[in-house]
């Protein structure tokens, strides 16, 4: 079983959702590994107050190449679609390392042999971090000035598939581009957090279009439910086949547990309840877990 | 003079100060706004765009499509895709996730039956202008669901900008960078002469902005600090001390105020929907520092 958090835009309290039901869902005896896939500004474990730890490099193959064995055909610049090789008047070929994919186009059409090197690169890291809610973390963490957030996702959905125990609780990044339906692809649920503001609803609305495309079962929870029109929520849910499963009330408790990186259903704060909610459905659906 | 707003992740009130701000220097300036979140554009709304005058179609996404009838189902395409973007569907066809494709073009390259894949161009979005109620113009972008390089889509928003800014005689830029650090963030802050930083002061927020300095960096543009909901952890002080160990001169603190989310579900600017706020006052303050001291 396969769980992702979604929610459209940044700052819909997507993090707090996800932190939050994992906690309940362990709390109620489920087996889970949680997995912040958010590489770009990860912080799941701060909300969870844990530092992360046993990080492992995530390197990334670029070309290097071998001058004395180049015919310098420019067929690798040609294939290049990220455009990171640059070739001069007389042919030579020159990596611009920062738009490199790795994705190895280039070395498949040289033609001649050990002219491209295998060379390397270091894009992030992936951790795992063990926490004492019972379940381990899992996060990829971008570098900074790397511009491709896609094989980092890669990188550290497989690492939580490795490690994984139990259900595979996804926490996603903001927006809808593909590296996010990278982290949701295979989720046998998607739970999209929105918000009832007019903002929240054009969001929710791509977050839907995603959960169709996907072809997945999706819920929605309304975050901050009293601030805006929820109407238009349940209408676009319904537009999509989605289903709202809870409704969060714009709580000041909430905001401090989040601030102090206390998670709230931790507390005895009446909020907690909503998320205690939330994971008895989730187990339901996941048929009294894995 | 080309001013990029960035805070490393959403949600930290980054569109709405960057509308105020607006809002107080529309007068005085020529400027153009761009907002550069192609996956969660927000300004135009926030700025009471509610048309858009003119939207062009961006084509340049790539995804590979594989020929089923052609198809011997060797499986080396799906071996070689390093994003792990193609799948066997419940008929033993091999299908490319259109959705997480990156374009790379490695499985057509591999597939030892000629023809068989193609890379295919896609729309990935559109990039759109209006022009606000305030008189200056707005370019936007949206990102269609599923697609990559919504940091192209950012580069061809600001070029669109510095078109009508040389047509119109415009003098400024104001960017809303994206969320993260990514490519939609590079694109944001290259070419720009300051970075203006937005945070508030949890430790997610600070680690975010953080990240979001360290692009700053690299390309070696001056860096302010402006902080949102200032009062709402007041035992948290590392927000301060780390800008002021960067040397990062603050801007000024915005107050936690309710009449900021009561603004946004208005779709106006905080400082013209309720202008006596807190967060008003303090956004003025923060405006008129700007003019004196980043566009002089
Ligand atoms: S690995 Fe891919 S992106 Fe990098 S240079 Fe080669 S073809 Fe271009
Ligand atoms: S394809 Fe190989 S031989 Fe041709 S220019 Fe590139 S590295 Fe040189
Ligand atoms: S184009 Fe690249 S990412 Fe897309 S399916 Fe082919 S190998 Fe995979
Ligand atoms: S490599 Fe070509 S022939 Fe082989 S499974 Fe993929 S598409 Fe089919």
């Amino acid at each position: 079983m396969q769980i992702a958090v979604s929610g459209g835009k940044g700052g819909t309290g997507k993090s707090t959702v996800a932190v939050n039901l994992a906690i309940a869902l362990k709390q109620l005896g489920t087996e889970l590994t949680f997995a912040d896939l958010d590489v770009e500004a990860p912080n799941d474990h701060l909300l969870l107050g844990v530092e992360l730890a046993n990080e492992e490099p995530v390197v990334q193959f670029m070309p290097r190449f071998d001058y004395s064995k180049c015919t310098k055909c420019r067929k690798c610049a040609e294939v290049c679609e990220e455009h990171a090789i640059i070739t001069l008047k007389d042919g030579t070929p020159f990596l611009m390392p920062n738009l490199c994919s790795g994705c190895r186009a280039c070395e498949i059409v040289c033609p001649v042999p050990g002219a491209i090197l295998e060379g390397q690169r270091l894009i992030g890291h992936t951790y795992i971090t063990p926490t004492p809610y019972g379940f381990t973390l899992v996060t990829g963490k971008l570098r900074e000035g790397e511009e491709r957030s896609m094989p980092l996702v890669v990188a550290a959905k497989k690492k939580a598939l490795e490690v994984r125990k139990g259900l595979l609780f996804i926490d996603t990044a903001a927006g809808t581009g593909n590296t996010v339906s990278k982290a949701v692809e295979f989720s046998d649920l998607l739970i999209a957090v929105t918000e009832p503001t007019p903002l929240g609803i054009h969001d929710t609305e791509l977050i839907l279009e995603l959960g169709k495309l996907m072809e997945m079962p999706t819920w929605v929870v309304i975050n901050r439910a009293d601030l805006g029109e929820k109407e238009k929520v349940y209408e676009l849910a319904k537009k999509y086949g989605a289903e709202v499963v809870a409704e969060i009330p714009y709580s000041e408790n909430i905001v401090k547990s989040y601030v102090e990186g206390k998670p709230i259903v931790l507390t005895n704060y009446p909020e907690a309840e909503i998320f205690e909610g939330l994971a008895e459905r989730v187990l339901k659906f996941i048929g009294g877990g894995e | 003079m080309q001013i990029a707003i960035a805070s490393g992740k959403g949600g930290v009130g980054k569109s709405t100060i960057t509308a105020s701000l607006l809002y107080f220097l529309k007068d005085e300036y020529k400027l153009i706004a761009v907002d550069a979140d192609a996956e969660a554009p927000n300004l135009g709304l926030l700025l009471g765009v509610i048309e858009w005058e003119e939207e062009r179609e961006h084509i340049g996404a790539k995804v590979a499509r594989i020929n089923t009838e052609s198809c011997i189902r060797c499986g080396i395409c799906m071996e070689r895709c390093p994003y792990d973007s193609i799948y066997i569907d419940d008929e033993g066809n091999y299908v490319v996730n259109e959705l997480t494709c990156e374009g790379c073009n490695v499985c057509g390259l591999v597939c030892p039956v000629p023809g068989t894949i193609a890379l295919e161009e896609v729309r990935s979005g559109v990039v759109r202008k209006a022009t606000t109620k305030y008189g200056f113009p707005i370019i936007s972008a949206q990102l269609d669901v599923g697609r990559p390089e919504s940091g192209k889509l950012v580069t061809e928003e600001k070029e669109w900008a510095k078109k009508i800014m040389e047509e119109l005689n415009l003098e400024h830029m104001v960017v809303d960078s994206a969320a993260g650090i990514g490519c939609q963030v590079i694109a944001s802050l290259g070419g720009a002469d300051v970075a203006i930083l937005i945070a508030e002061p949890t430790p997610a927020s600070l680690s975010d902005v953080q990240r979001a300095y360290k692009v700053v960096q690299h390309f070696r543009e001056p860096a302010y600090l402006i902080i949102n909901k200032a009062d709402i952890n007041p035992g948290f002080t590392k927000l301060r001390e780390w800008a002021e160990a960067e040397g990062i001169p603050i801007l000024g603190e915005v107050p936690y105020d309710r009449a900021i989310p009561e603004s946004m579900v208005m779709l106006k600017p905080v400082v013209e929907a309720f202008p006596e706020s807190k967060a008003a006052k303090a956004l003025r303050e923060i405006a008129e520092r700007i003019k004196g001291e980043i566009i002089g």
